[in-house]
């Protein structure tokens, strides 16, 4: 957060935008700066997918992932201009979800003992397949 | 701010106040932010909305590597990757239609509204391509999967010579489907939500309704549609490339 | 009108106002239409009225089948099948949580309340509230197609394999829509409330000069947006399970059912806090009123609010102590469960210390504030004991548990609904109701709920479980005497929808202050204006009663001469 600005509209540096324009006018070559970032990290995501680094993978496709994320978020809408409030909502929905991800990821992982006791009792049923018929 | 609706005493707005302002703000930029506020909590609770599902992904993942490993044979991400250009490509037409729209520019915004549509409906029919095809192979959820081992996708039998579509059922493979179908489902009825949206949003822009201080509605459904598109961001490498 | 002259506060002016935002526009088509807040939170009173109703006739008929301990078999039942008497408490639960308790105070009074203690003329967004009295009916009416339907019989917490693992059930389908659709009205509402607090607060009213009602409501939408999401996908899901046979939850497919306890307690239990924070809201302001006293200690009780929201995200597992969640994180949300007693605690003592050397006005809604007090009392402090996790073991699914959620949500919700609608009715519709008939029936109300619930925590305690129509003839005393508590309650609840809806018509009408409240929303008409106000309010503090003096022409108080000088001299500025 650099320039969380508030109210006003700060058009003074943005000579297109008109008198009494509200809130923060994005120049177009900012908008399409942003778009070919983000066409660039998704060549990349699928390049580094197809590199086996075992559990890197995750971590690497999760990390280009929240990176784009935070450009469409920070430009696109506009949360770089926008009142530094809207940004905490976003900041505060997501380490709910964090939390919420993470705990019950936790606490799965120590009760899988259980469920693999269940499975092996009660194995899924499997079922005849049909071809499909365009081979 | 249009529907009429039976409200007293009109007449006692001044004069000065636009037409756009409702009754209850003061100024146009306080009924912008208020109104910005508000949907910046709806973007928060669709957030936590998805987070359910992206709970149940990481859930099945964490515990069941391999099964993870296979699925991701089923699905091309060379599609993936295309709705994933298309669906960044609608987001900048949508961050544009707010650049048209504060700057009164009526043909720029009509244009970049209607390209952001046409994105979501490309977006839809290559969807459509890759749903048919995994219910055409039975690749779909839970107790319903049944792949032939004739379908098996061929990158699969190539890595994994002996692997039977039986192997994979007993494995739990339809779960992987479920939050698949489940994910991209949900995540395609918000698509199906912001075309209509963008509709209605075409539809006031030709009615020339929006101007430099009343603009609400373009900027708010286009924050509608990058949460989707940043949605889209995350599903795209979990489901397609990592495997 | 606005500005004028200082008058000497006397009888005179017009104080009961002809054209109000009852009657200014009239027909059916311009209550359907409204965007008045106002109209829409009386539209909101009346159908959790209908939903209380709708409650409480299951559990009066739970309580008469339990009058007899039964014995084996159907004909040995009283009044209800065994099948029935499922379907009874299943839709008394899911009732009386997503009709009545989740919505019942911010829906209706803090609608009503909010725009109004901030001197605004309405929510700041007045279409989305409208649009979220229709999804609340929709809910109603999914509700009342799963009674007519053949009920349900799964118990209000839905769980999978039991619910969504059975034949396609059409009722069922029903209840999971009418949760996920009264899931986003009460989103909707929350989001509306930020923003209006956000939006709308007057110049000169800081978030710390706010009414305590108001601190409570945000705190209770920051949870109605966080948390109220992850039913509506839960509960969405397991729809399509039901349908489709999907295998997320459900163990047969190849799916979690411990998950959806994690998913669906996400949500329940910070719902435990929407229910009962707006209570505490409520509560803040009686006491103070009826007490004519700066609250004591406003910045505890307002971050309380917060801090009870914030906790309850923290303490979902302990639903979940006996169903298969791992034991490690059993014990973290012990720990942190205990964690919740310290907020509440600190608004219990805040009250109390307000009650200290106060003028206490022994009116119906402070003797409704001082059962609160009570109740939330025993409620809360019977939950430390479900905290342990090695009493909670011995104690689960049985009436303690009953017992203690009760007097907790039910305890504090129900008594600061109607302490808040005693409170609040001279000015949502300008009439006063009968003291007398009040006051008896609050004190009835007390009394049915200890009479109630007391007997239950003891046969919790000796082992009786919780949803069973029959039982052991040595838990009998306990069951009759709380069904005699449940009809006390019962009737009490009835007296008062009769001499309230008989002060609509017959009611003395009144005056715009008539207790000496102190916050913005009495210093308009009573019922108020469309606009809410007819003049610019002046924001003095919250709970400067010393503002307000007692004019025995009008019964009721008007603002000093003093206070009325900031508004000409603010009008001067203009």
């Amino acid at each position: 957060m650099t320039e969380a600005t508030a109210d006003h509209a700060h058009h003074d540096h943005h000579d297109e935008a008109l008198p009494g324009t509200i809130g923060h006018v994005s120049h177009w070559q900012t908008l399409v700066k942003v778009l070919v970032t983000l066409l660039a990290l998704t060549v990349i995501t699928v390049l580094v997918a197809q590199v086996d680094l075992g559990r890197l993978n995750v971590v690497g496709a999760i990390g280009i992932a929240c990176v784009k994320a935070s450009i469409v978020a920070m430009w696109f809408m506009h949360l770089r201009y926008d009142k530094r409030f809207n940004f905490w909502i976003l900041v505060g929905s997501i380490a709910f979800v964090a939390w919420m991800v993470g705990y019950i990821l936790f606490d799965s992982a120590l009760y899988q003992d259980n469920i693999r006791e269940y499975r092996e009792a009660h194995p899924l049923p499997t079922r005849p397949a049909t071809p499909s018929g365009d081979h | 701010m249009s529907t009429g609706v039976a409200e007293p005493e009109k007449s006692q707005a001044l004069p000065e106040r636009p037409k756009e302002l409702a009754m209850h703000f003061d100024s146009l930029h306080q009924q912008y932010n208020a109104g910005k506020l508000g949907v910046w909590l709806f973007l928060g609770q669709e957030l936590l909305f998805f987070c359910g599902l992206f709970t149940a992904y990481a859930v099945y993942r964490g515990n069941h590597q391999e099964m993870f490993h296979y699925a991701h044979y089923f699905l091309d991400w060379k599609l993936g990757g295309l709705n994933t250009v298309v669906l960044l490509t609608s987001s900048l037409t949508a961050a544009w239609s707010v650049r048209a729209a504060q700057l009164e520019q009526r043909k720029t915004l009509i244009a970049t509204l209607v390209i952001t549509f046409l994105c979501a409906a490309a977006f839809m029919v290559v969807k459509y391509i890759e749903y048919s095809h995994k219910i055409h192979i039975g690749a779909v959820w839970s107790s319903h999967f049944a792949v032939a081992d004739a379908d098996l996708p061929a990158a699969l039998t190539e890595r994994y010579p002996d692997i039977k579509g039986e192997d994979l059922q007993r494995m739990g493979m339809g779960t992987f489907f479920a939050i698949y179908f489940c994910m991209t489902g949900l995540h395609g009825i918000h698509v199906l939500v912001g075309m209509g949206l963008y509709i209605w949003l075409i539809i006031r822009a030709v009615r020339g309704d929006f101007n430099r201080k009343y603009y609400g509605a373009v900027d708010f459904v286009a924050l509608y549609w990058h949460i989707v598109d940043i949605i889209w961001i995350f599903l795209f490498p979990l489901l397609y490339l990592i495997g | 009108m606005a500005g004028g002259t200082v008058e000497e506060p006397s009888s005179g002016d017009v104080i009961h106002p002809k054209v109000h935002y009852l009657n200014a526009t009239k027909g059916l088509k311009s209550w359907l239409v409204t965007l008045d807040h106002k109209r829409i939170a009386i539209m909101y009173l009346i159908a959790v009225s209908v939903a209380l109703l709708l409650g409480g006739f299951w559990a009066v008929l739970l309580r008469t089948e339990l009058l007899s301990p039964g014995g084996v078999g159907e004909q040995a039942n009283f009044v209800l099948s065994n099948d029935w008497y499922n379907k009874a408490f299943t839709l008394h639960g899911a009732i009386m949580v997503f009709l009545f308790i989740i919505p019942g105070i911010p829906a209706s009074l803090g609608n009503f309340i909010l725009p109004m203690q901030l001197g605004a003329k309405d929510l700041a967004l007045p279409r989305i509230n409208l649009f979220s009295w229709y999804l609340y009916i929709m809910g109603l009416i999914f509700f009342l197609g799963v009674l007519f339907l053949g009920g349900l019989d799964t118990g209000w917490t839905l769980y999978p394999p039991l619910s969504s693992g059975r034949p396609v059930q059409m009722s069922l389908i029903f209840a999971y829509t009418a949760v996920f659709i009264l899931g986003f009205s009460s989103i909707l509402t929350g989001l509306n409330f930020i923003a209006t607090i956000h939006k709308l607060r007057p110049r000169g009213m800081t978030m710390y000069k706010m009414p305590l009602f108001l601190w409570a409501l945000y705190a209770t939408s920051l949870i109605q947006v966080l948390a109220t999401p992850v039913i509506g996908l839960t509960l969405g899901l397991s729809m399509i399970e039901h349908v489709f046979k999907v295998g997320i939850f459900l163990p047969q497919y190849g799916g979690d059912p411990v998950m959806y306890q994690h998913f669906f307690w996400f949500y329940s239990h910070p719902a435990v806090y929407i229910m009962v924070l707006p209570a505490m809201g409520v509560q803040s302001e009686l006491i103070a009123v009826y007490s004519r006293k700066h609250v004591f200690g406003y910045k505890a009780i307002a971050w309380s609010s917060i801090a009870i929201a914030a906790i309850g995200f923290l303490v979902w597992g302990h639903h979940m102590f006996v169903s298969g969640q791992s034991p490690t994180a059993g014990i973290v949300f012990s720990f942190l469960t205990f964690l919740v007693a310290i907020p509440s605690a600190i608004k219990v003592f805040n009250w109390v210390a307000t009650l200290y050397r106060g003028s206490i006005d022994f009116k119906a809604p402070m003797i409704y504030a001082l059962a609160f007090i009570y109740l939330f009392g025993i409620g809360g402090l019977t939950g430390l004991f479900l905290a342990s996790i090695a009493t909670n073991v011995h104690l689960h699914d049985t009436y303690f548990v009953i017992a203690h959620f009760h007097m907790v949500m039910v305890g504090s919700v129900l008594t600061a609904f109607l302490g808040g609608v005693h409170h609040w009715w001279p000015k949502l519709v300008g009439r006063m109701y009968n003291e007398t008939l009040a006051r008896i029936c609050a004190v009835l109300v007390f009394v049915g709920f200890n009479v109630t619930f007391m007997p239950q925590f003891v046969a919790g305690t000796r082992g009786m479980p919780r949803r069973y129509a029959n039982y052991l003839d040595e838990f009998t005393i306990f069951h009759q005497v709380s069904t005699v508590g449940a009809y006390i309650l019962g009737a009490a609840v009835v007296i008062q929808a009769g001499y309230l809806v008989h002060s609509l018509f017959k009611g003395k009408k009144a005056p715009p202050n008539p207790y000496g409240g102190a916050s913005i929303e009495w210093q308009s008409t009573s019922p108020p204006d469309f606009h809410n106000f007819t003049e610019e309010p002046i924001t003095t503090g919250a709970y400067d009663f010393e503002n307000w003096q007692y004019i025995s022409e009008d019964e009721g108080y008007k603002l000093k001469p003093k206070v009325l000088v900031t508004r000409q001299s603010l009008s001067e500025v203009h």
